[in-house]
């Protein structure tokens, strides 16, 4: 470096004078052409982490747990690398507010690509190297997917670039006070040795780095963006949006898609009408266990599914299980705080309550349930907690004599509910799991009425086995004719599991939402497996 | 004054914990530590005596409420300061005077959060003072319009003291998976508390393994055994400080050995050995139901390593064995399998759930079989508690160390009654045979696992009282004609800790010392040693 300095020096002396303002100007429109690389690779990375993957971050935020009280952080004491994941989750907590947590990602992770260069004494054409760490650490955030939170360290996100930059910095300060030549570059004008090729270069590595990392989180991992927009909307209680964010992508097909748009559904009524119109076949997402073993996640979404099924205590029951195994997180502490004035148990619903204020930027939640507190009256007028005591059972059960998972298994069994969407809940697993005996048992209780456009289709589909169903639903003539056509259109298809499952792709454009389409072509992936793992029930189809 | 006290109490609260241990994970405990240590003695030193009694106040017509509830209790003159919040919406200060019957003042006081952390010097002064007499406690509270006045309440210094040592296990409330959870013992004198064993702090699938079963011989640690399960499983026994594992489990054994008593002099264990199933309610205030699906009892020889079944009924339940003081009584639990209700069929494919479906006809009397410590031999067992007679069920006999009295828990039904809200705390006097609810330090949640002190005057049990879920040990003062005092909740420094800490207190146990095998001997035991297998000897009646 100094060797390039000493080289340069003598040029610069040689200048003619006449020369000097032909150069003056020279410099000026380079000056003009050149872009501060690393304000624009911050903006990138921000805009990213804001605009394109704060959902995901806001649900990293969500997963994890941070306070500055020590008697809270217990389970935090002793881990590997335990104070450094501390301050990443603190720093995640900014996520309240992903504009702002982005902010402070981006700076950390543009700082770094500054600080390589600088510590590295990168210049010309080798600067390109500076943006690579930085690079690789999104890349990776990226790629891991629902692993950033999922039975994982949260803290990593903003723990690995707050370590990275503080290292940074350190080596830098120590060159700085060892070298008086090697200044710090400007962060907001580009260096003064840069070529205009070179900046452009830089640039196009900006985008291209961003611009991966979008392809890897929409072409590898496209399922990660909804589920995390479902549920940041579910927490809104955006039902209609979480909904039209399922269907707006009703070509993915994962358990936890399917399980937050089931929700959705009970939440504005139309589970009986539109459950079937997103495709139902599951593929297994990217997402590793605590040993690194590949798990299908049930556990990610049956807490929320137990919850709003009714099933309360399951519900309580799955998120003390993700306590005991992970540690508080804000979704498991507000799963219990709902869950435990749905009971009415007043004083553990105040302990959570309590420790929910030791956490930062919770004030609003807070605000909204503490009033709660011994006025189940002020529960049943919740549109949210209602909705829930709706579906509540009537009577006891063990979870262990209900086929798993416990919301389908329940609904499955039921026999006796508080209200018609209970009645409908059952009918609807029913046809989600294609046993039409119960189903039609159930639907005896419809009969005078017209029912949702799912129960109308399956009542229909089993009208050729029970014609009686015609007498009892006279309505069901009327979409006769769009039975006729379905079956026609499926005959050459309708052979082996395999052919239909060979076809299952090109019929679903055309008749996705139709129940006679899921009960030929949907689900078939677990019926040919016979999953019996979580997430699965015994009839075969999960 | 009160605002030097409040950023005292704030930087106690917030500050120090997060050097000392917020900070104090990994790499930087000692530090943290040492700057929060260095930190609290400074501001200690500050806030100590900035307290004076209001002078004008007007006076409240109700005792104040305070959390955890310290009023009109029976304490042992040795135990830690009860630090206490006062809960009253709008106070911005709190002060407390206590002034003994055979002298003695301390004052004491909180700030904006009204947490009343006392001086230990101070109050242990105080009630060594007035051991056997009483304190009168007067609290006022600064409120908009003045200081408040709260009607006085009671201390009362019981010339007994407790033993020093209380041993617990610390887990989230149970349901199927456990993580990171550990044996702890607390110093009842003051706050300090220390692990005797911890399990892996991170999640690594070779090494995780759970810790139950505590159990001490005669109040001593220097006999003490515990269980782990699953990685590295075995029974850790310790003897004469030393740790050895063995495996009880054998052909002729149902499970490894479960609930544990140590004869109070002979080198023997009485173990119940469970094979238990557990069920989710789904809509119940209890939420978990654990039963027996097989029990029988064992006796181990430590010194021989041999095991033997002492009790083995396939139509019985029999379970929580415990020795009477003497050792010349093995008191347990039995249950009888429940019959089939007339008319109900039950469905080949259900068998399997037919104790679920049943769970509430298991009743659990306690019978006890005399012990002949030369032939080793168990004599005719005798009902001591008809519980099932009145469709009831007892869990945990517990002797009281005169032999006079038998504690136990009772409940509606079962044996898992750290989950049953109607789970009592009841004593046979065996003298006369009236058996009586300990109504005084019952609550209406679930009171359930107890232990004597030494001198048979304390009794501390696991309760939920405080709110339904995370059970805490509370203290109750057991006086000599039998009855029981209000209970109180193990002193905290930090009043508020019970509110933030997620895990439950499992199976207290008192002891007269402190353990003092470490814990790195333990963990070497545990992972270093496969565990030697016990011998069976025939059955041992």
């Amino acid at each position: 470096m100094a060797k390039y300095k000493k080289n340069n020096k003598p040029m610069e002396a040689k200048a003619a004078p006449q020369d000097a303002p032909k150069k003056a100007s020279k410099g000026g429109r380079k000056a003009l052409l050149l872009l501060p690389v690393v304000p624009v690779f911050f903006v990138a990375v921000w805009l990213w982490a804001w605009l394109w993957y704060g959902d995901v971050f806001t649900i990293a935020r969500e997963s994890s747990f941070w306070s500055s009280n020590a008697v809270l952080m217990r389970f935090m004491e002793g881990r590997p690398w335990g104070a450094l994941w501390w301050a990443g989750r603190a720093l995640l907590m900014l996520f309240r507010w992903p504009v702002l947590g982005a902010a402070l990602l981006a700076l950390m992770v543009s700082g770094c690509a500054w600080l390589v260069g600088y510590c590295l004494r990168l210049r010309g054409w080798w600067r390109l190297l500076q943006y690579l760490p930085s690079a690789a650490f999104l890349w990776y955030v990226a790629y891991i997917g629902f692993d950033l939170y999922y039975e994982s360290e949260p803290g990593m996100l903003m723990g690995v670039p707050l370590m990275a930059t503080a290292v940074l910095l350190m080596v830098a300060l120590i060159i700085r006070s060892f070298s008086r030549h090697h200044t710090f570059p400007s962060l907001i004008r580009p260096p003064k040795d840069e070529t205009v090729r070179q900046n452009r270069a830089q640039l196009l590595l900006v985008v291209l780095i961003v611009g991966a990392t979008m392809g890897v989180t929409q072409w590898m991992r496209p399922y990660v963006r909804v589920v995390t927009t479902m549920q940041r909307q579910m927490m809104q209680e955006d039902w209609r949006g979480m909904a039209q964010t399922a269907r707006a992508n009703s070509e993915l097909s994962y358990r936890q898609i399917a399980a937050y748009y089931a929700i959705a559904l009970v939440h504005t009524g139309e589970l009986g009408n539109h459950l079937f119109d997103i495709h139902l076949d599951y593929d297994e997402p990217y997402l590793h266990g605590y040993q690194g073993d590949v798990t299908n996640a049930a556990n990610y979404y049956i807490p929320d599914c137990d919850l709003y099924a009714g099933l309360v205590e399951p519900a309580i029951h799955h998120a003390m299980e993700r306590m005991t195994m992970d540690g508080p997180s804000l979704r498991t502490l507000k799963l219990l705080i709902k869950g435990a004035l749905l009971r009415n148990e007043w004083e553990v619903a105040a302990k959570y309550l309590c420790i929910m204020e030791y956490v930062p930027f919770e004030g609003k939640f807070i605000e909204r349930y503490k009033p709660m507190l011994r006025h189940p009256e002020l529960v049943d007028a919740d549109p949210e907690l209602a909705a829930i005591r709706q579906v509540e059972p009537l009577h006891d059960n063990f979870e262990n004599m209900l086929t798993q998972p416990t919301f389908l298994g329940y609904n499955a069994a039921l026999s006796e509910g508080r209200s018609m969407q209970a009645l409908y809940n059952s009918l609807i697993v029913h046809l989600y799991s294609k046993t039409m005996p119960q189903f039609m048992l159930r639907c005896q209780a419809l009969q005078g009425q017209t029912p949702p456009q799912s129960i109308t289709e399956g009542l229909l589909l089993m009208s050729g086995k029970y014609p009686q169903v015609l007498q009892s639903f006279p309505a069901l003539e009327y979409n006769k004719s769009r039975l006729l056509t379905f079956m026609q259109e499926v005959k050459p298809y309708m052979g082996s599991h395999e052919t239909r499952a060979e076809h299952a792709w090109e019929l679903f454009p055309k008749w996705k939402g139709y129940y006679p389409y899921y009960y030929f072509f949907g689900n078939l992936k677990a019926t040919k497996r016979k999953d019996n793992n979580a997430g699965t029930s015994n009839q075969g189809v999960n | 004054m009160n605002i030097r006290h409040t950023i005292t109490r704030y930087q106690q609260k917030y500050i120090l914990p997060s050097l000392g241990r917020g900070l104090g994970v990994g790499a930087f405990s000692s530090l943290g530590r040492g700057l929060g240590l260095g930190l609290l003695i400074l501001l200690a030193a500050c806030g100590r005596g900035a307290y004076t009694v209001p002078a004008q106040y007007t006076e409240a017509d109700s005792i104040a409420v305070l959390y955890p509830d310290y009023t009109d209790i029976v304490i042992p003159a040795n135990i830690a300061p009860l630090n206490f919040s006062l809960l009253q919406d709008g106070a911005t200060s709190v002060v407390v005077q206590m002034k003994g019957e055979k002298g003695g003042e301390l004052v004491s006081g909180g700030g904006r959060d009204l947490k009343v952390m006392m001086d230990s010097t101070e109050w242990r002064s105080l009630l060594t003072q007035n051991r056997g007499a009483s304190i009168r406690v007067d609290i006022y509270a600064e409120m908009d319009k003045g200081w408040v006045h709260y009607k006085p309440h009671v201390l009362t210094v019981a010339e007994e003291d407790i033993d020093a040592y209380l041993s617990y296990r610390l887990i989230e409330p149970g349901y199927e998976l456990y993580r990171q959870l550990g044996l702890y013992q607390r110093n009842l004198t003051n706050f300090d508390e220390r692990a005797i064993y911890e399990n892996n702090r991170t999640f690594e699938d070779e090494h995780n393994h759970c810790i139950n079963c505590h159990n001490f011989q005669n109040y001593s640690t220097r006999n003490m055994l515990f269980h782990v399960r699953a990685q590295h499983g075995g029974t850790i026994l310790v003897r004469d400080g030393k740790a050895q594992k063995v495996q009880v489990k054998g052909d002729s054994i149902l499970t490894a050995g479960v609930y544990p008593s140590w004869h109070p002099s002979l080198p023997l264990v009485a173990f119940s050995t469970n094979k238990t199933g557990q069920a989710f309610h789904i809509y119940h205030p209890e939420k978990i139901e654990v039963q027996d699906e097989a029990s029988d009892l064992l006796l181990y020889d430590a010194e021989k390593n041999e095991v033997s079944l002492v009790l083995s009924d396939s139509t019985q339940f029999e379970t929580f064995p415990c020795w009477s003081p003497d050792g010349k009584w093995l008191y347990y639990c039995t249950a009888n399998e429940p019959a089939t209700p007339d008319g109900v069929q039950i469905p080949d494919s259900m068998a399997e759930m037919r104790r679920v479906m049943f769970y509430n006809k298991f009743f659990y009397d306690i019978r006890r079989m005399p012990f002949d410590a030369q032939t080793r031999r168990f004599g005719a067992s005798e009902l001591v508690v008809d519980c099932a007679g009145r469709e009831r069920s007892a869990s945990f006999p517990r002797v009281s160390p005169d032999g006079r009295y038998l504690l136990f828990a009772e409940g509606d039904y079962g044996q898992f009654h750290i989950w049953h809200k109607s789970s009592d705390l009841f004593v046979k006097d065996l003298q006369n045979d009236s058996i009586y609810a300990l109504t005084e330090a019952n609550s209406d949640d679930v009171d359930s696992y107890h232990t004597w002190s030494s001198n048979g005057r304390w009794i501390v049990f696991a309760t939920r009282h405080m709110d339904g879920n995370y059970s805490r040990p509370f203290i109750t003062y057991f006086d000599k004609k039998g009855h029981a005092h209000k209970a109180f909740c193990l002193p905290q420094y930090d009043p508020e800790y019970n509110v933030l800490l997620l895990k439950s207190y499992n199976v207290p146990e008192l002891t007269r010392d402190a353990v003092s095998i470490s814990e790195k001997d333990l963990r070497q035991c545990i992972y270093e040693t496969e565990g030697t297998q016990a011998t069976y000897k025939s059955i041992n009646r």
